[in-house]
Parts: structure tokens; C-alpha cells; sequence
């Protein structure tokens, strides 16, 4: 079944993760049929509204990983940030393809390559949960009140974190 | 599950006394597969990839994955002494990381390999054993040091000898024919030797002539030359154009331009790569492995999960289930959430000891299901020995990537 190029580095990727996990974060295939779709937990980073959170996420991989990158989304609600979509779906400049700038600002730099990899974009969340990037806002409502009424904004975000925990 | 999942990787060093050969082995595997490097070739920016691995780049991007810079495969060339690297690393590894393997377990000292056999078969070695220990240390080294002691590795030689028996006659061996001969005369008989072998000459020469053979036209590979496919212009070409091509190079020329365009990509990476392997594939194979594209990525591939578009996350998430399946992680997780305070200082070692739960819990559902291969992800053994905890929080180890924020 490990046929494909992209079967196998998933499970290397997968084998590497349970092996050494980066701090505060999970991640690996949902079930042993699909090496396609993984979950991912992330831990709130601390100093930050989200400090004390558990996020959940899915990622869907493409057939033709890693030329092409996975999409994330956060499921079960409760991440109230500028890049993230209010359905949840991630929008961070690792999980866009060079050819393909939805947002016309990203540095090709930054964008996905296929020696990028599931942790990195793990990693490269997590810093995303703590440092917006305010250029790119998907959902407006979010931005907004990150940029005006920060205040706010910290405590809307507490307050998911605190129903996303069942407290 | 298939037990080819449970595929080496470069982390099967962690927790063991060789921990650092794990930096080792990644930079022998290939950035874009993580597999170790299959026909290495290098980019003009000086980057090393598998050639098919970044055939399949520069086709979709024309760029090198690793620093973006704009290449052509026609710039590749392969470096054989990545290959070479590969080679000696992967036929060692399996003996080197059994060896590690015991090593963690406490089997066997890394210091002192054959301490334990001397042990069993020497009874000397118990009266040292009532003296200091640093006694015995000095003993068994100085011991190991004559000529003479090591029993076990002296019949491990003699093994060997006997197998490729060698006689004393001063004379050398053709190494093509085998035949023996005076040391001078080799290099004469070399020129006219037609390499009709005696019996066993395989065997002797071992892997030298295994890649002699291989590399020699005509032996398991395609009859004709390897030449390599040029990129075609998609753009110009008509799609009858484009079919007729595909027939004439044996592949399958069915479905719309879009399709042709792609199979005619990937046929052409995986022919070219092929031409860069010291021991290339027949067209059979090269066929089968289109077949696998065709099935997972090309025209037999179920098209919503080989063209996803962005917006794959479809179904709706049924969170119930979701949150029943992580309730271990959820619960760690949470638990870490609310101590958090204690936790700023110890960092590695708390979350080591609290793997085996989730190790647990993951054995049950997890991808890896088999019981008995200790280099499986999620295999409680692979994580509880204390061996592993203490490499793990070694600060050489890990690239510690927990961001900094
Ligand atoms: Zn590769
Ligand atoms: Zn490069
Ligand atoms: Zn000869």
C-alpha cells in the first residue's frame, strides 16, 4: 500500500512525529485506510490569548504530495483569528503554492515547497496563532478587531479557548 | 497493515547510543521523498535530489525545491558520490543500528562488543570480575588488546576462509575469470580475458562484479539505448499530435489533451530518471509504474481526491466521533493546558513520560496495528525504554522545534 511517493513520505513524516514530537503538538492519519487525512492538536501558545487552548485540525493531503501542499482546517470552532476562515480552513502563506498567491503579497519565500512538511506548517500555525498576519485576513472581522480593539479581541479569543476546553 | 510501512527512517537512531548518526542518515535521503537518494543528481544551485524526485519538481515548478531557484532538467547531472555514500551507509545501517538496538537495551556495550561472548567462553573472566571495577575495565581492554583472545571473531575470519578458500600458491586471481595466475601476468591476461568463469566467481567477486554485470548493456534492461525524452511544447501541439506520440512511446493514449499532457510528463520523468540509474529498469517496469500514476494521480484516479480542489474539507466534520477517538490527547492536552505553571521549566522529559498513553491508546486505532515490530511510531515499547528518555532530552538531540514566540 506504501506504493506511492507520497504514501511513503507520509508515513516517514507521520514515523518522525510520534517519534519525536515537536512540544504541544500531535498530529498523524486519522485512520490506517487513508494515509491522506490527518489530525493534528495544537497546543495554545503561551503569552498569548490562546494560551491554555487545544486546537483541532484536519489536513488533507493531495495524491500528488509533496509537489502540491495539504489544506488545514481547524474543526469544532473556537479559533477566532484573523487567518483563519470563520469555517475554520487555514490561510497561511506554507499552504500556498508558489504559483498560486491568492493574496498577491506572499514572499515566494515563505510559501510551500515540497521540502516543507507537516510539522513546519504544525509550527508555522502555532506562531500564526500568536503573531496575526494582518495582510491577509481571512476573516475581515477578526482583522478588524485585532487592529482596532485589541482588547477585545484578547477576550473573545479567551473566552473560545474556555468553551473549547468545556470549562 | 502492510509491514513495508513500517519503512527505517532516520529517527530509528534517537535512543540509542548512536543517536547522532540520525543527522547522519537525513542527509543522505532526499529532501522531497525522505527516502534515501535513488539515482542522485544535482541541481545547477548545487542542491541533490533523487533525478525523478526533482524531474517532477522542475516539471511543475521549473524551479529547485530546496532555495527556488529557476533549473532545467537538461542541467542535472548525477553525483555519483552521493551515490556511492548511499550505497556503503544503506548496506551497513542494517547491522550498525542492530547493533545500536542492543546497545540501548544494555545487551551489549558499544565499549566493549565482545565482552559478553569472552564472557560465556572464557572462565577467566570471573575472578576479574571480584576485583574493582575499574579493574576489570582495565583487564578485559588490555585483554582485548592480545593477539589472541577475541575467539569469536577469529572463527567469524576463519568462516569466511573457509568459504572462499584461498590457496597458498602465490598466485593472484583474474578478478573477471577467477582463474590464478602470477601477480604479473594479470594485467596481460586481463586485455584477452573472455570471463568464462569457474563455478564460484560470483560469489568471490561479490558486489564488485554484481555492478559490473548489471551496468553491461543488455542485462535486464531495455534493448535500446537509453535516450532521453525531450520536453515537448504542449502548447503548440495538436492533440491528435500529442496522441500519436504517446502511442509511439508505448504508453497508453487514451483521454482528453489535459490527461495526454500530464501521463506524457510523468513518462518522460520516470524515463529520464531511469537513464540515470546505474542498473536502469526494463520498459516493464517503467509501464508499471506509470500504471500506479495512472491509478492514484492520472486518469483512473477517483477525480475528487487527485484534483482536490482548496476547498477539500466537504463532508461535515462529525465532531462527536472526532472528540471520542482523541480523548487521551484531548485529556493530556488539557491537563498540560492547566498546569501549565511547573511546566515552563521541565520541558522534554514530562512529556516523554506521559507518551506511553497516548501510545497506547494510539496502538489500538492508530495506522500501525502490528504488535511485534519495535521500530513502529506507535509501539509503547519504542517509547518507554529509559534509554529513550534520556536521549531524548540530550540537548544534541531534536532540533528543538518548538517555536520561539
Ligand atoms: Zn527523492
Ligand atoms: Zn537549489
Ligand atoms: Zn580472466
Amino acid at each position: 500500500m506504501a506504493s506511492t511517493v507520497a504514501q511513503k513520505r507520509l508515513f516517514t513524516e507521520y514515523k518522525n512525529l510520534a517519534t519525536n514530537p515537536p512540544e504541544g503538538i500531535t498530529a498523524g492519519p486519522v485512520s490506517e485506510d487513508d494515509l491522506f487525512l490527518w489530525e493534528a492538536l495544537i497546543q495554545g501558545p503561551e503569552e498569548t490569548p490562546f494560551e491554555g487552548g487545544v486546537f483541532a485540525a484536519e489536513l488533507k493531503f493531495p495524491r500528488d504530495y509533496p509537489l502540491s501542499p495539504p489544506t488545514m482546517k481547524f474543526v469544532g470552532g473556537g479559533v477566532w483569528h484573523p487567518n483563519v476562515y470563520p469555517n475554520g480552513t487555514v490561510c497561511i502563506s506554507i499552504l500556498h503554492p508558489p504559483g498560486d498567491d491568492p493574496n498577491h503579497y506572499e514572499h515566494a519565500s515563505e510559501r510551500w515547497s515540497p521540502i516543507q512538511s507537516v510539522e513546519k506548517i504544525l509550527i508555522s500555525v502555532m506562531s500564526m496563532l500568536a503573531e496575526p498576519n494582518d495582510e491577509s485576513p481571512a476573516n475581515i472581522e477578526a482583522a478588524k478587531m485585532w487592529r482596532e480593539r485589541k482588547s477585545e479581541y484578547d477576550r473573545k479569543v479567551r473566552e473560545e479557548v474556555r468553551k473549547g476546553l468545556g470549562l | 497493515m502492510d509491514p513495508s510501512f513500517d519503512l527505517p527512517d532516520s529517527t530509528d537512531w534517537l535512543n540509542t547510543p548512536l543517536s547522532l548518526l540520525a543527522p547522519l542518515e537525513s542527509s543522505l535521503r532526499c529532501q522531497v521523498c525522505k527516502d534515501f537518494f535513488n539515482n542522485p543528481v544535482i541541481t545547477s544551485c548545487s542542491h541533490t535530489f533523487c533525478s525523478l524526485c526533482i524531474r517532477r519538481c522542475l516539471s511543475k515548478e521549473g524551479k529547485c525545491p530546496a532555495c527556488r531557484t529557476s533549473d532545467q532538467e537538461l542541467k542535472l547531472r548525477r553525483n555519483w558520490a552521493v551515490q556511492e555514500f548511499v550505497e556503503a551507509f544503506t548496506n551497513a545501517r542494517p547491522g550498525v543500528l542492530d547493533l545500536a538496538k542492543k546497545a540501548a537495551r544494555g545487551d551489549v556495550g558499544l565499549e566493549q562488543p565482545a565482552s559478553k561472548k569472552r564472557k560465556v567462553e572464557h572462565g577467566e573472566d570471573r575472578e576479574s570480575d571480584s576485583v574493582g571495577a575499574d579493574g576489570v575495565r582495565t583487564r578485559s581492554r588490555s585483554r582485548r588488546l592480545d593477539p589472541q583472545p577475541e575467539t569469536g571473531i577469529v572463527e567469524a575470519v576463519e568462516d569466511s576462509q573457509d568459504e572462499d578458500f584461498i590457496p597458498e600458491d602465490g598466485l593472484v586471481a583474474c578478478p573477471i575469470c577467477n582463474k590464478r595466475m602470477k601477480n604479473e601476468a594479470v594485467f596481460r591476461h586481463l586485455d584477452a580475458c573472455t570471463g568464462s568463469a569457474s563455478p564460484n566467481k560470483s560469489r568471490n567477486l561479490g558486489p564488485l562484479q554484481v555492478s559490473q554485470t548489471s551496468r553491461s548493456p543488455g542485462n535486464n534492461t531495455t534493448e535500446k539505448p537509453p535516450g532521453r525524452l525531450p520536453t515537448l511544447n504542449y502548447s503548440i501541439l495538436k492533440e491528435g499530435v500529442l496522441r500519436r506520440k504517446l502511442r509511439d512511446l508505448g504508453i497508453p493514449d487514451w483521454g482528453a489533451k489535459q490527461l495526454l499532457q500530464k501521463r506524457h510528463t510523468e513518462w518522460m520523468n520516470l524515463w529520464n530518471a531511469n537513464c540515470d540509474s546505474k542498473t536502469p529498469k526494463s520498459m516493464k517496469d517503467l509501464l508499471r509504474e506509470l500504471d500506479i500514476w495512472e491509478r492514484t494521480q492520472g486518469g483512473h484516479a477517483a477525480a475528487a481526491s487527485a484534483f482536490a480542489p482548496p476547498s477539500v474539507m466537504r463532508k461535515e466534520f462529525d465532531k462527536e466521533a472526532w472528540s471520542a477517538t482523541h480523548d487521551d490527547d484531548f485529556k493530556r492536552l488539557i491537563a498540560k493546558a492547566r498546569k501549565k505553571s511547573e511546566e515552563q521549566v521541565r520541558t522534554t522529559i514530562p512529556k516523554m513520560e506521559e507518551l506511553p498513553s497516548e501510545s497506547s491508546k494510539a496502538a489500538a486505532d492508530g495506522p500501525v496495528t502490528n504488535g511485534d515490530k519495535p521500530e513502529s511510531p506507535r509501539l509503547p515499547s519504542a517509547f518507554l525504554g529509559p534509554a529513550e528518555v534520556a536521549s531524548n532530552s540530550a540537548p544534541s538531540l531534536g532540533p528543538s522545534p518548538n517555536p520561539e514566540m
